[in-house]
Order: C-alpha cells, then structure tokens, then sequence
C-alpha cells in the first residue's frame, strides 16, 4: 500500500514539472501542444547519455539541454516566424515521437544503473516538485517578473507600449516551459520508468497539458491534479490492489484516459467555469505582431 | 534589416495564390528530404544511392508497388479524417484510435456472423456491405466523441483526441488478446483470421478499397467548392465567431466534422485489417498502423486541406514509408527509419509555415540618405 502511493506520488512529480513549464508557458501566452514531444526527446537522449557514460547527472542535463533547444525552435517558430502554435507543437510532438523512435531503438532494454536514492523511500524530485511549484507560485503572483509574464499573456500589445519586450519575456518562458518537459521527460527515462521501448511515456505529455488546463493556470491545482492523476495511473496499473478480477487488465488501462476525458468535460462545464472563474490567459495561443 | 545595400523586410501575406502554396509545399517536402540525408550519412550510406533504392523498389517494382498502393489508400484515408475537421479550423489527431474501432466493428460483423469459427451464412457482397458501414459507423462514433466535446462545452480536441486513442488502444488488446472474443483460436495475440467469403476482392491485384479513395476524392472536392455545408465548414475554420454571426451552428459543424472524419479513419482501419491481401486480420503490431496514420496529418497540412493534392503526397509518402521500411531491412540501418522520416517531413513543414504566411522583399536601399 505504501509502495502504491510512493508510485503515485512518483508519477505526480513527473506530471508537476511537465505541468508548471506549460503553465509558465501559457500564461505568457504561448500555447505548446508538443510537450509530449519534447518529454519524448529529455526521456531518450537522457536515457541514452545516462546510459552510455554511466552517469545520471548527463542523463538530466542532457534532457534539460534537448529540453530547452526544442523550446526555443517552438519559440523560433511560433514568436518570430508567426506560425500558428498548434501547427508549431503538433510538429513538436511527430518530430519527438518519430526521431526518438529511431534513435533510441539501439538502447532498447533497461537503463542497467543503480537505481536512484531516495528519501524515506520516496524520490527527493518529489520534494524538489514542491518546491518548484511553490516557486513559480511565488514568481507568478508575488514578484515584477510574473506581472510581466502574465501582461504579456493577457494584453501584449499593452505589455509593448508599457516599455516590455514582449517576445523575449515569451522567449524565456518557452524555453523554461522546454528545459521542465524535457526534465520531466528524463525523471521519467532515467528514474520512474527505466526500461526504454518505442513511445514509452505514453501520453504522459498530452496528460500533463490536460493537467494545466484543469489547474486555471494556478501551480497549486496542478499539483494537486497530478496527485490525483499519479493515483488514477497507479491504480490502472495496479487493479488487483483494490478489485481483484475484476474486469481484464486491459480495460483499467483504460481508466486514467477516460478520467482525463471526464476531468475536461467537468472543467469546461459553464457551471465549473462561473463557480470557480477559470481565467484563460487572454491572448493564449494568439500570435502577437509588433506594429 | 539590410544587407549589401538592400533593404529586407517581412510583409504579411494577405493572400496566396494556389501555384505558390503548391510550390512552397514541394519545397518543404524537398527540404525534409534533403534533411533525412543526413540520417543516411550518420549510418555511412549514401543518401543518394539509398533514394534511388527507395522509390526504384516503391514504385518500379510490382510487389513493392503493390505494397505502396496499399499504404496510398490508408494515408489518403486518414488524410481526409485529417483534413475535414481540419477545413473547420480543428484538429483531430484521433485517427488511430478510430481505425482501431473501424477495424474492430468490421471484425465485429464477421463474427457475429459467424466467421470466426466457420463459414458465413450470407453472401459475400452482403457481408463487405456490412464491414464498410460498421467500420464507418464506428470511426464515425468514436470521433464523434470529440466533436460533441469540443461544440458542447469547448473541450480542447487534441487532448480528447489524444485520450480516446489510448482508449482504443486498449479496448483492441482487450478484444484480441487474453482470450478476448476477437482472438485468434492459436492465441497469438491477434485476431481470427478473415473467411474467404468476407475478405475484399482484389481488382487488378488491388483491393477494392483503391476505388473508394477516388470517390471520396470527388465527394470531398464537391462538398468543399460546390456544397453549402462545405462553405459552411469553411467560414467556421476561418472565422468561428463571424460564422456564429452568419447563422452557422457551431455544434453541429464540429460534431458533423467530426463525424464525417472518423468515419473516413473507421475505413482506413477497415482497408488495412481487412482488405489488404495477406493481413485479413487484426495483427498483434497493430500499434504501428495507428502510428502510421500521423503521416496523414502531415499529408493534410502540405496539401492545405486540398483533397486532389493530398493524394499525390499520400502516393509519394506511402512509397516512401514502404521504400523506407525496404531500405532499412536491406542496408541494416536501426529500426523507425519511416518513422524518422514522419519526424523530419513535419518539423520541415512546420518552418515552411512562414512562407504560407509571409513574404520577404527586398528594396535597394535609397541612396543619398
């Protein structure tokens, strides 16, 4: 039972750094539907650096650093080149999941490293999640540079004639948004699921966006759904735990996608939307042209 | 910005003309290529020589020919599930998961009359009749998820899209797998296997399915440039609010883009599963088929949603996956290589984006300032 919610709360993790980068992401109004692929490409060559030198510390910078490269092309083509970020991102994700595919077939198998340590039994990037998340709720809300971030997401043209540099704020967010997914996406390869196979993280990226939008753009909701998540994951994995026989292993597999689903339809409901005011960054997936 | 005296600026295209859209998604497709070199030069071959290999086997050679046409009628398939919700400004990205269920309820008819253990009661024309339709209803059904999302409560349509394919995934496994009713007697983990009597007939060698992509070509040509629903479908793409205005029903143009767009997904996974001489069953790698049909995403975009274009890129990028997978068995280059290429193609289009969008002009400078 224990190891059930370590798991859990493991998983959470994962879906809590992918999560916030997209938060940051959004709410300066950049929209990244490619996070699965950028969490696809810190997982492989995370996987593959770790792997070939020995070396975890590689491992998660390389993810960082492929992380933080595939953001700034997301930025390069949605911020400067003005292509539509939903053509941006899903070009995102096939690149990650048809190169990944290829690159990492040789590795296929365990990483084959001793595991990871952890702290009373869980892993101490659970703890450095809270942090995180407690961090970007600090910036967003409590200092000059959230203000920024979010003025920007909301009102660029306003944010320009106020003195703001519009597309480097966004830039930077972009490539923070790039450097926690492909972080996420190495914690996963390298710690949660060691054992790299062909598309392996398994729409972890595409949850994690749910995630955010289930969250209003608050860090603390997204935790608090990738708990509720990492449960769910945990449990479709893990029948037997609470029902045993029931039902074939292959229908709770189904579970957690069904749930997504759900949590969407709940969170976009008029009734959700008026009680709790989701705010949507205002110019959230919008391109913004300097006149 | 200048450079050697000229001024160069960015303009904001606002319009292009069809020529240009063709010749800037030649380019880009060119571009991808040339880029896919490099992959052959890290496995020390010459990307030339392995070029020459892939369209001699996909196109010049009758059994790799006969694999491309059948990868051309999937890829054509799954680009017009792509490109109808597409015209109305959506994204469906679910057309694995609805081939999955195209396929199973074709399946689904087979068995309920009884093909999975003997012959069939009812004549061979009656049952393909039945497998098309339920894999259309069933792709139609699944897809229509979204769209009741999306025009009800303005659920993001990739995530549900993305979601329901996942869902499918397993709800196949479960069908064909660990003794699920699908299964085949030996267990291999796949499905029974087709009876003579429901497997599609061939016309010169190619199964039927071939006629139905040339139709449905004609169909969606009609219904985009000659039908009131398709301008409709269209104004809601370019501009949903002012479609509201103009006294479009946004739920209906989202649940019907949909519709329509699993439906054409649903026959696509009845083409591969159950038309294609030598499957006639739902294969234990049937992943890869769902993944394949991303390329009909890619397809939907180069062409801008054209669908008599669209089959000429389906034709070259079914003759590359197949010419590709040929070059990777025969040159042991490592596996994915036609996924690979899905990855460069795309990241390649998505900067030719720019182009579509923009136009760069140059002025001499003035002088004398």
């Amino acid at each position: 039972m224990l190891a059930f919610l370590i798991r859990s709360l493991e998983a959470a993790m994962i879906f809590t750094f992918a999560g916030l980068g997209e938060l940051v992401d959004q709410r300066s109004g950049i929209l990244n539907v490619g996070l699965e692929g950028i969490m696809l490409f810190g997982a492989t060559l995370g996987f593959i650096a770790a792997k070939t030198t020995g070396n975890y510390l590689i491992g998660f910078l390389v993810g960082i650093g492929i992380g933080a490269l595939l953001g700034l092309m997301h930025g390069f083509f949605s911020i400067t080149l003005g292509v539509d970020q939903v053509v941006s991102g899903m070009g995102i994700w096939i690149f990650g999941f048809g190169m990944t595919t290829y690159i990492g077939n040789p590795y296929t198998g365990p990483l084959g490293l001793e595991r990871l340590p952890t702290v009373f039994g869980i892993s101490p990037f659970f703890f450095l999640a809270i942090i995180m998340v407690v961090i970007v709720w600090f910036v967003l809300t409590k200092t000059g540079w959230g203000l920024n971030i979010r003025s920007v997401g909301e009102q660029p043209s306003v944010a320009e004639v106020s003195g703001l540099k519009v597309a480097r704020i966004r830039y930077l967010c972009v490539i923070f948004g790039g450097m926690m997914a492909g972080f996420a996406g190495a914690v996963y390869g390298l710690y949660y699921n060691p054992v790299w196979n062909y598309n392996f993280l398994m729409g972890w990226g595409f949850i994690s966006l749910a995630l955010v939008f289930f969250s209003m753009w608050n860090p603390y909701l997204l935790f608090g759904g990738a708990v509720l998540f990492g449960l769910l994951w945990q449990l479709s994995l893990n029948p037997q735990m609470f029902f045993p026989g029931l039902a074939s292993r292959y229908v709770w597999r189904m579970v957690p996608f069904v749930m997504t689903i759900l949590v969407l339809i709940l969170i976009s409901s008029k009734w959700f939307r008026s009680r709790w005011g989701a705010a949507t960054p205002e110019a959230l997936g919008k391109p913004y042209h300097k006149k | 910005m200048t450079v050697a005296g000229y001024q160069i600026r960015l303009q904001r295209r606002a319009s292009l003309p069809g020529w240009k859209a063709a010749m800037f998604s030649i380019l880009a497709i060119l571009f991808g290529l040339l880029l896919f070199s490099f992959i052959f030069l890290q496995a020390d071959q010459s990307p030339k020589e392995i070029y020459k290999q892939i369209f001699r086997y996909a196109f010049f050679n009758s059994y790799g020919l006969r694999l491309t046409i059948n990868r051309f009628i999937f890829l054509a398939m799954a680009s017009y599930a792509f490109i109808i919700p597409f015209r109305a400004g959506l994204w469906n990205i679910g057309m694995p998961g609805q081939l999955y269920m195209g396929a199973l309820a074709a399946f689904g008819v087979v068995y309920l009359l009884g093909g999975k253990t003997g012959d069939l009661a009812v004549a061979q024309p009656v049952v393909l009749v039945l497998m098309v339709i339920a894999s259309m209803v069933a792709g139609a059904l699944i897809g229509g998820i979204a769209g009741l999302l999306k025009g009800k409560w303005n659920v993001n349509e990739i995530v549900v899209t993305m979601m329901l394919n996942f869902i499918a995934f397993y709800f196949v496994s479960f069908m064909i797998k660990d003794g699920g009713p699908f299964m085949n007697v030996g267990g291999r983990g796949e499905s029974f296997e087709l009876p003579e009597a429901a497997r599609a007939p061939l016309i010169a060698g190619f199964p039927y399915t071939l006629v139905m992509v040339f139709v449905l070509m004609i169909v969606l040509y009609v219904l985009f440039s000659r039908m009131s629903l398709g301008y409709q479908i269209r104004a809601f793409g370019k501009s949903p609010s002012a479609a509201r205005y103009a006294g479009i029903n946004p739920f209906k143009i989202s649940v019907l883009v949909f519709m329509l767009g699993g439906a054409l997904a649903g026959l696509a996974g009845y083409h591969y599963f159950g038309a294609v001489p030598g499957v006639y069953k739902i294969a234990r790698t049937y992943g890869y088929f769902g993944d394949l049909s991303f390329y009909g995403m890619i397809c939907g975009l180069i062409s801008l949603g054209n669908p008599i274009a669209t089959l000429f890129i389906a034709l070259l990028f079914g003759g590359l996956s197949i010419g590709g997978r040929y070059a990777q068995g025969k040159l042991h280059l490592g596996f994915g290589v036609d996924y690979a290429l899905m990855g460069v193609l795309m990241i390649s289009l998505v900067a030719f984006q720019f182009f579509y969008n923009y136009q760069i002009t140059f002025s001499k400078k003035p002088t004398g300032k």
